[in-house]
């Protein structure tokens, strides 16, 4: 009897669940049909698309500083100067589309913001490697010394006149030489493999990035999100304003405009939002399907509005904000400080709306680890 | 109760739930978290009452796993199988009490099935024990041996069932509807994911699971019905969701309501490559001692109804449960919630008006950080950290205040404790309401 009770139980139990298939199936509509499971849209069209794109262009822009510092050491006068500054600007540009992509190959290449763009540089290592001429341009110890910021420090830590003589009248100007072309072979080498890694028809990394589906850790978006948002909360919003204007010392002046990226070039704003844009492209997928295509599909709203609606007007808020601050941006941060904290807390604002907002619409978890949910 | 019953189910269950423990204790190794997850991490956040707990040096950690992985053989082979539960129990708390970022309740579940597995003799049949001592084999138990893991899993799942009894889940489908479209693209059922009905059927059918299941292996005739729904339920989800060893110790467990008759068959199996075993069991019952007997009835009643009482204790806290998450843990509340957080702490000398913004990666890992972004109870431990720390800097009497914008199920962000509140002055208490949690808006 017992045995036949329970038995009933769950005959009823399953017709249950067969109603509830059926009842949903019907009220979802016919007009639903499964996607074609042909892959994930958003990370074939970012990474062929955004990705490979923005390290191609960062590799030329590095070969063409590369060949403009070789033709100022060889022939050091104020027109070679100037067009390697200019080579130099345009480098560090964009370097800023592709420092969101510090995962596969450019972490294998040490192709990242903390080997590359360690701001502030150690001017003082610098001269001291200079003029001993002993030092291993890519060593640990010299990590502060060399990137973007070195080079930033070699070009336009003094007026013009007094760069050039570091290059010409100067006792140590063969080393300082030497120096400034040591960094930029070094970033230009690590920036060729890095976009040959990524090609189709070079180390073919896209096949690996589009194949890696899903959320869960190692997964392509898991790995693409992570370093997206690290890029813009740490990267961006901690070390290129917060750490300038004081957010976070306790022993230090509370202002520290020579912290600021790109310092000597004067170019920090300019460089915050070339990354800012190229952060909101990526978000957009340029033309293409990107993570606003999902968080549209995922239907996510907050307080009752669009994500994709809030995401896009931040953005687009912050970026004219940032538009609105001239450089240099420690000038401004001496003399303008509440505009640069009004940048801040906006910049906040958006951290808080990629991290928590998206990252949770997509269901992909910043710092991932196993985890049963709970 | 106390009805002598055939020990094959013990015997079997003691071998599968061993072997789990032990693969999941070498995984844990393998992967290097004792390295991330207890020498990496500056400070931790231990358990209320339960602060004396502190982490090993290295050397103790790894040694405190090695010893977890080798009784864990010992349970599966059954050898000094008394000594290795409690060793295995012991290592085993010690590093879930280290730090609560690392919670799950299938830890929590490890924890108390290897403490209901040191009170039985599980060892006396087909064990190593037997082997190395003859005169301690039995062929039968008393029932309640057996029974206690069944009443344990009976728990476990309906309290599960209970906790998706909302409009979160069967409604609204939360959180599936988020996790399932993302695996859209995984073969073959992937396609059917990213519908919406999916997830609505999902959701019912995991309540309907975690109701019905074990009422369908206690009964002979849905067994292997039941069974087979267990399998695919749990394959379903370790494919679905990173959730580590959960299925395959539930899988383990669930083993032990089988019949006496299907676990010596696959004894009887297993036994083929050991040959010198003894095929033919003359029927010798387990007694146990008087003195042992009236202490483990007292000792399981209250057991009992403690499990029962502690997944209800969120019914004494004012608010919604998923968002407070005071009643929470050791609950059976699984993969209840899509929740993110992030929370921006600061730091103020009082004297001075200095507020200072706290960059959480100079004391916390990132698995630290994202677990203590949405619970309440670690901001408290955090917060505190920070006093001590930033008064180590020089900071006068800090006062710490958190902006904390917290998403549940598809909600956005919103703010999610009051930034007002100075929380290095609160305390924490065992069971007392955090006033500073900002009700849940719907």
């Amino acid at each position: 009897m017992k045995q036949k009770k329970t038995l009933a139980a769950f005959l009823s139990a399953a017709a249950v669940i067969i109603v509830l298939i059926s009842c949903s199936k019907s009220n979802s509509g016919s007009s639903v049909t499964p996607p074609a499971n042909t892959g994930d849209s958003a990370l074939v069209n970012i990474g062929t698309n955004i990705i490979i794109p923005s390290f191609q262009t960062f590799s030329s822009a590095m070969t063409a500083l590369d060949a403009s510092v070789t033709a100022f050491t060889t022939t050091p006068d104020a027109t070679t100067l100037t067009a390697a500054q200019a080579a130099f600007k345009t480098a560090y540009l964009a370097w800023e589309t592709c420092s969101a992509y510090g995962f596969g190959p450019a972490a294998d290449q040490s192709l990242i913001t903390a080997t590359i763009n360690i701001f502030p540089t150690d001017s003082v290592l610098i001269k001291s490697n200079i003029s001993s001429g002993s030092y291993t341009i890519d060593g640990i110890a010299n990590l502060k010394a060399q990137g973007f910021p070195g080079i930033d420090f070699l070009l336009f830590g003094a007026d013009n006149t007094t760069t050039l003589n570091r290059y010409t009248t100067d006792a140590a100007e063969a080393n300082a030489k030497k120096y400034l072309s040591a960094i930029t072979a070094s970033i230009k080498t690590k920036t060729a493999a890095a976009a040959a890694a990524w090609a189709s028809s070079g180390g073919n990394y896209i096949k690996q990035f589009t194949a890696a589906t899903g959320v869960s850790s190692g997964s392509s978006l898991s790995l693409l999100m992570n370093a997206f948002v690290q890029d813009y909360d740490v990267v961006m919003k901690s070390y290129k304003l917060g750490i300038p204007i004081g957010k976070y010392g306790t022993t230090v002046l509370p202002l520290a405009p020579s912290k600021t990226e790109g310092y000597f070039s004067g170019m920090s704003v300019q460089l915050m939002i070339q990354q800012v844009k190229a952060l909101q492209n990526t978000y957009l997928g340029g033309a293409g399907y990107g993570f606003d295509d999902k968080v549209i599909a995922a239907k996510a709203t907050k307080n009752g509005v669009s994500l994709n609606d809030v995401i896009n007007a931040e953005f687009a808020t912050l970026i004219a904000k940032l538009m609105a601050l001239p450089d240099p941006l420690s000038a401004q941060i001496t003399n303008n400080l509440t505009t640069v904290n009004d940048v801040y807390t906006e910049a906040t604002k958006l951290v808080v709306l990629l991290k928590v907002d998206l990252s949770s619409a997509l269901a992909i978890k910043i710092s991932f680890q196993d985890d049963d949910g709970d | 109760m106390h009805k002598p019953v055939h020990i094959a189910p013990l015997a079997f269950f003691r071998i599968a739930f061993g072997a789990v423990l032990l693969v999941s204790s070498i995984r844990f190794i393998a992967h290097g978290w004792i390295k991330d997850f207890y020498i990496t991490p500056r400070f931790h956040f231990p358990f209320y009452g339960f602060e004396w707990v502190s982490v090993l040096p290295p050397a103790g950690m790894y040694a405190l796993y090695g010893s977890m992985a080798l009784a864990a053989l010992m349970i599966c082979a059954g050898l000094y199988y008394r000594m290795a539960t409690i060793l295995f129990l012991c290592c085993f708390a010690y590093t879930e009490m280290i730090d609560k970022t690392y919670y799950l309740n299938h830890y929590y579940l490890v924890t108390v099935m290897v403490l209901l597995m040191s009170l039985v003799p599980a060892n006396r049949y087909f064990s190593a024990d037997v082997l190395r001592k003859p005169s301690l084999k039995r062929t039968h138990v008393p029932a309640w041996t057996i029974n206690i893991f069944k009443w344990q899993l009976a728990i476990i799942y309906i309290y599960a069932a209970i906790s998706k009894m909302n409009t979160d889940w069967l409604i609204n489908a939360m959180p599936l509807k988020i996790w399932l479209p993302a695996n859209q693209f995984i073969p073959v059922i992937g396609k059917w994911l990213a519908l919406p009905a999916t997830a609505v059927v999902f959701c019912w059918c995991g309540m309907l699971f975690d109701l019905s299941i074990v009422f369908l292996l206690l009964n002979r005739v849905t067994r292997p019905v039941g069974y087979f729904f267990a399998i695919v339920f749990h394959l379903l989800t370790a494919v679905l969701f990173q959730i580590g060893m959960f299925p395959y110790i539930m899988l383990a467990a669930t083993s032990i309501f089988f019949s006496d008759r299907v676990h010596l068959r696959i004894l009887g199996a297993i036994s083929t490559i050991i040959p010198s075993w003894r095929k033919i069991d003359i029927q010798e019952n387990y007694v146990a001692p008087v003195m042992c007997k009236k202490a483990g009835l007292i000792f399981l009643l209250v057991y009992f109804v403690f499990q029962l009482f502690i997944p209800i204790r969120f019914l004494l806290y004012p608010g919604k449960l998923l968002w407070t998450e005071e009643g929470y843990r050791f609950s059976w509340r699984v993969m209840l919630m899509e929740k993110g957080g992030t929370t921006f702490f600061h730091v103020i000398e009082p004297a001075t008006g200095r507020r200072i913004e706290v960059n959480n990666r100079d004391f916390l890992t990132g698995y630290q950080e994202r677990m203590m972004e949405t619970q309440p109870d670690m901001m408290l431990q955090y917060a505190k950290i920070l006093k001590t720390e930033y008064e180590k800097m020089g900071i006068q009497h800090a006062a710490v205040q958190a902006e904390s914008y917290v998403t549940l199920n598809g909600s956005g962000s919103r703010l999610f404790i009051d930034s007002t509140v100075n929380l290095a002055a609160q305390k924490e208490t065992l069971f007392g309401h955090k006033k500073w949690i900002l009700p849940y808006q719907p």
